[in-house]
C-alpha cells in the first residue's frame, strides 16, 4: 500500500543511507552529517507511528494529519538554511582574513628580495 | 613629521585612468609618509603602474570589496609600527594638501580619528538631489546614535591614530564600512571629529555607485548601524 506515510518512511530511509554514505566518503563532514541525521531518523519514527502523528495533528488543530510532516520538514529546512548561512558567513570571514594574509606575506617577499638583490649588485 | 611613522593607505579597484596622478600628488604633499597601495584584485594595470612609481603595492587574490581591502592596510600599519595611517581615495576626489589638517588633530592627541567632510563648509563639490537626501539620513541617524554631528558620514578621506588602527586590523566591516565605523568607534569610546575638506569630482574611471546599490546600501547600512547598537563591546 503506497501513501504518503510509506513514501515518508522510504525517502527517509533512502535519504539516511545517502547521508551516512556520503559521511563515509569524506564528501560530507561529521559536523554537518548530524543534524541530517537527526532530521531522518524523527521523519522515520513518525512515519511509524501513526498515532503518534494523529495526536500531534488533533493537538496543533491540523486537520489532516499527514500536514504534520510537512510542517516538520518545512521548519527544519528553514532552520538548517539558516545554520548554512551562519556557516556560510564565517568562511567568508576566514576567506577574507586569508586573503589579507597571503598578501601582506607576498607583499614582504616581494620587498625581501628586493633587498637582497640590492645587495648582490 | 615629530618621528611618526605615518602610512598613506589608498585602496584602489581599476583605477588606472588616475592612480598616477594620485600617487605623485600625494608623494608632493606628504614627503614624509609612506604610501601603500592595496589594489584589491584589479583586472587593470593599477598595480603596475603603482609599482613603477615605487609605492608599496599589496595584491589582493581577488575582490574583497572596499572594506576588506581597507582593513588590509590597516594590518600592514598594525604590524610595521605605523602610528598614523590616513586613507585616501585612488580617483583623485580627496586633496592630498588637506592630510596635514587631518593629521594635526591626532597628533596632538585630541583625536582618534579625523573625517574629512565636504559639507562642514561651503564647498564647491557638487552631488546629485538623491545623494545628498542620502547624506542628511546617514547624517541624521549618526548623529542620533553618537549625538555628535557629522554632516560627511559616508567621506573616504580619513585619518586615525595607532589604537584605532589596532582596532580597524581586528575588526572592520566588510562592505559600506564608512558610516559604520563611525558608531563602532564611538560605541568603543574613541574620539572622532570632522574637518573641513575641498574635494573634487572623481578624476577618471567609473563609480560604482547604481539606483539599485543605493537602495541596498541604504538598508544595508542602517541595518549595521542598529546592530552595531546592540553588539557587545
Amino acid at each position: 500500500m503506497i501513501n504518503i506515510y510509506t513514501l515518508s518512511i522510504a525517502f527517509s530511509i533512502i535519504f539516511l543511507l545517502v547521508v551516512i554514505e556520503l559521511v563515509r566518503r569524506e564528501r560530507l563532514h561529521e559536523r554537518y552529517s548530524l543534524l541530517w541525521i537527526i532530521f531522518a531518523l524523527i521523519i522515520v519514527g513518525l512515519s511509524v507511528s501513526r498515532s503518534l502523528i494523529e495526536n500531534m495533528a488533533e493537538f496543533l488543530g491540523i486537520k489532516y494529519a499527514p500536514s504534520v510532516l510537512f510542517l516538520l520538514g518545512f521548519l527544519y529546512l528553514l532552520i538548517y538554511s539558516l545554520h548554512i548561512t551562519t556557516v556560510l558567513s564565517r568562511h567568508a570571514d576566514r576567506i577574507m582574513r586569508l586573503a589579507q594574509e597571503i598578501s601582506l606575506l607576498q607583499q614582504k617577499l616581494e620587498s625581501k628580495g628586493a633587498q637582497t638583490d640590492d645587495v648582490v649588485r | 613629521m615629530n618621528g611618526l611613522k605615518i602610512l598613506i593607505i589608498i585602496p584602489a579597484y581599476n583605477e588606472q585612468a588616475c592612480i598616477s596622478r594620485v600617487i605623485n600628488w600625494v608623494k608632493a604633499e606628504i614627503p614624509c609618509a609612506d604610501i601603500l597601495l592595496v589594489n584589491d584584485g584589479s583586472t587593470d594595470n593599477t598595480s603596475s603602474i603603482a609599482r613603477s612609481h615605487g609605492v608599496m603595492v599589496v595584491d589582493l587574490p581577488f575582490n574583497l570589496g572596499i572594506g576588506g581591502a581597507m582593513q588590509t592596510g590597516y594590518l600592514y600599519a598594525y604590524r610595521n609600527g605605523y602610528d598614523i595611517a590616513i586613507q585616501i581615495d585612488a580617483d583623485g576626489q580627496h586633496d592630498p594638501a588637506f592630510v596635514h589638517r587631518l593629521i594635526s588633530p591626532i597628533l596632538k592627541g585630541e583625536y582618534d580619528m579625523t573625517i574629512g567632510s565636504r559639507y562642514l563648509q561651503a564647498s564647491s563639490y557638487k552631488s546629485s538631489a538623491s545623494r545628498r537626501l542620502g547624506m542628511l539620513f546617514f547624517s541624521f541617524l549618526v548623529s542620533l546614535i553618537t549625538g555628535k554631528r557629522v554632516t560627511d558620514t559616508t567621506s573616504g578621506f580619513r585619518a586615525v591614530n595607532r589604537r584605532v588602527i589596532e582596532l580597524f586590523a581586528n575588526q572592520y566591516p566588510a562592505d559600506y564600512p564608512e558610516v559604520d565605523v563611525l558608531v563602532r568607534l564611538h560605541r568603543n569610546g574613541f574620539k572622532f571629529r570632522e574637518i573641513p575638506v575641498e574635494m573634487n569630482s572623481r578624476q577618471g574611471g567609473a563609480s560604482s555607485i547604481t539606483p539599485a546599490r543605493s537602495v541596498y546600501y541604504m538598508a544595508k547600512v542602517s541595518l549595521a548601524l542598529l546592530v552595531d547598537l546592540v553588539r557587545p563591546r
